[in-house]
């Protein structure tokens, strides 16, 4: 009696185990399609005029579009570009919000929680509010068209997320370790140089992923910021082209697929931090 | 300058470690929050003289401007529409992801990984989906015989913002699965094998224990998701610019169109001190009253 029932339960088990990956399987096939269609239009030849399913169905497959992308749309700049904002924020970040977050686990000072208070206001914060007075403030420093007028809102945006996930990081770091440190005369910067940041590379693994995604991705600062053609970085490419390859998908999804490369890259060969290390901490869309 | 202010600087060493967080966060935070403040009593074209005009920028936002008034009908149906559908599927998602199916792992970077795409590409990608000739729900509704598939549905004033917010949702479904897979991931396996002990069924299980147990998720994926509502503005700009005629304008849209391009400087930090203090009250109430946290670790 007793095991016709587990054996029937099992079975059931079994089915609704086979029905729900269906179910994933599925979806997941739905979920790839634009994607799919990102890199199936920018092989498009370009002799077809009119890609039909909005271009998951092509003629053939051929490079012209990335030819022509390289060649007209000076692509290896704007992808410079992109870097040369976002490399300095990501380093900036790291290093300003790990000694912010080691004072705020560790050390006694002034107004110490009004400051993790304020900080953490940050978060709730959306970027759109402060686009007018950020472009005023770059214009009076004549940092508009400049790499610097977007490194230091980045980097000032990006700080306060990064303080909330290594502040818990070195708040659970074992305190006695700290302790016979500074009875061996380690200082406070030496302790968090020596001892902190080494230990914590997972937590900053995590923060180096997520502001490299939201500096590369970002685009209103960036749209209102960079005027002239020669600093403007990848994610404002599309608006520069739009024009030019309007009746022209093929070239315009090669450069979307260009810009996405580098994210997807990143992404994968970090994602077994971000599984752990995006849940550790939030997100700023 | 003596033995008195050494002590107090040794005592609070801890400022020097603060400081460049400070100075980032007071040019760039601070100092731009009492700007709008400031700008938004000015008419303001950003280039000749403002001239003082006292509150009446803020009368005409919520007396006359159906611009604004359609922004923040639009932010609630953002909030609705994009939180809760893709808490629901995100949860499904993460349960049948955590369940030990083949392939999990493939599964769940091909779920998330519209999250880490720029919503720039995605809002281009998403206008050849949706266009009404050659689009590829149109041509597949003509291939399948489902004629109302054939839709103009960002063109479409009725629907242009219900579209939007779809595309939003298939984008940031894949963050609340991952959310939700740290969540069950963490829950206490002796709670889940005493309640299968006892003859409770799935059902009973994920209503009972596993829902209210990931609590502290709900909370912070609602918080995360009215923020994110709230300064939505590259899918919007890339799908719609907004429009047609307003119809899927949002506050970051809004204060864009007004400030860079109507060249209305004081108005557009009158509307975004609007959207700061909704941003700031919702953000502030969920922290302090439901207790919701911007991480669920740690």
């Amino acid at each position: 009696m007793r095991a016709t029932t587990t054996g029937r339960a099992s079975s059931k088990r079994a089915l609704g185990k086979s029905a729900a990956f269906v179910f994933v399987f599925v979806l997941a096939l739905i979920w790839l399609v634009p994607i799919i269609m990102m890199l199936v239009v920018s092989f498009m030849p370009p002799d077809q005029r009119a890609p039909r399913f909005g271009g998951l169905l092509i003629s053939g497959v051929s490079l012209d579009n990335y030819v022509t992308v390289f060649e007209d749309a000076e692509i290896v700049m704007h992808f410079f570009n992109s870097a040369a904002i976002t490399i300095p924020s990501v380093i900036l970040v790291v290093i300003i919000s790990s000694l912010a977050a080691y004072a705020l686990a560790r050390l006694q000072f002034f107004a110490r929680d009004i400051w993790f208070y304020l900080l953490i206001m940050t978060l709730m914060l959306p970027i759109p509010t402060l686009v007018v007075p950020i472009f005023q403030i770059n214009k009076s420093l004549g940092l508009n068209d400049n790499y610097a007028g977007l490194i230091l809102p980045y980097t000032a945006l990006g700080v306060p997320f990064a303080i909330v996930i290594l502040r818990s990081f070195f708040a659970n770091f074992p305190i006695e370790i700290e302790e016979a440190a500074r009875l061996d005369g380690c200082t406070r910067f030496g302790i968090y140089w020596r001892i902190m940041l080494p230990v914590s590379w997972p937590a900053v693994a995590v923060v180096i992923i997520w502001q490299f995604m939201t500096s590369w991705n970002e685009f209103i600062l960036a749209l209102v910021t960079m005027n002239s053609v020669d600093v403007k970085p990848l994610t404002l490419v599309p608006l520069v082209y739009s024009g030019q390859f309007m009746m022209r998908p093929g070239p315009m999804f090669a450069i979307l697929t260009l810009i996405t490369l580098p994210v997807i890259v990143v992404y994968y060969l970090m994602q077994r931090f971000m599984v752990s290390g995006l849940t550790a901490g939030a997100v700023r869309g | 300058m003596g033995g008195m202010t050494r002590r107090w600087l040794i005592d609070n060493q801890g400022l020097f470690f603060m400081a460049p967080a400070m100075i980032l966060f007071v040019v760039f935070v601070l100092y731009p929050i009492f700007y709008i403040f400031n700008a938004s009593l000015y008419d303001w074209d950003g280039i000749n003289e403002a001239i003082y005009v006292g509150i009446q920028n803020y009368i005409e936002m919520f007396t006359n401007d159906r611009a604004f008034a359609v922004s923040i009908r639009n932010s609630v149906y953002w909030t609705l529409l994009t939180i809760f559908p893709q808490m629901i599927l995100g949860f499904i998602l993460a349960y049948i992801l955590t369940s030990g199916v083949p392939l999990q792992n493939v599964f769940r970077i091909i779920f998330f990984m519209p999250a880490i795409i720029s919503p720039v590409v995605l809002g281009i990608v998403w206008q050849r989906i949706y266009a009404p000739f050659g689009g590829l729900l149109a041509d597949f509704g003509l291939a399948i015989g489902a004629r109302f598939l054939i839709q103009p549905y960002i063109a479409d004033p009725k629907i242009a913002i219900f579209s939007t917010i779809f595309v939003n949702v298939w984008q940031w479904t894949g963050f609340s699965m991952l959310m939700y897979v740290a969540g069950l991931q963490g829950l206490s396996q002796e709670v889940l094998s005493a309640a299968e002990v006892d003859g409770a069924g799935a059902r009973q299980r994920i209503q009972h224990i596993i829902v209210p147990m990931l609590r502290h998720v709900h909370l912070t994926l609602i918080l995360l998701g009215v923020i994110g509502t709230l300064q939505t503005f590259a899918l919007v700009f890339m799908l719609t610019k907004g429009g047609p005629n307003h119809a899927t304008e949002m506050l970051p849209t809004y204060i864009f169109l007004k400030a860079f391009r109507l060249q209305s400087m004081g108005y557009a930090s009158a509307v975004a001190v609007v959207l700061l203090l909704i941003a700031l009250s919702a953000s502030i109430f969920q922290v302090r009253f439901l207790g919701s946290r911007f991480t669920i670790g740690g």
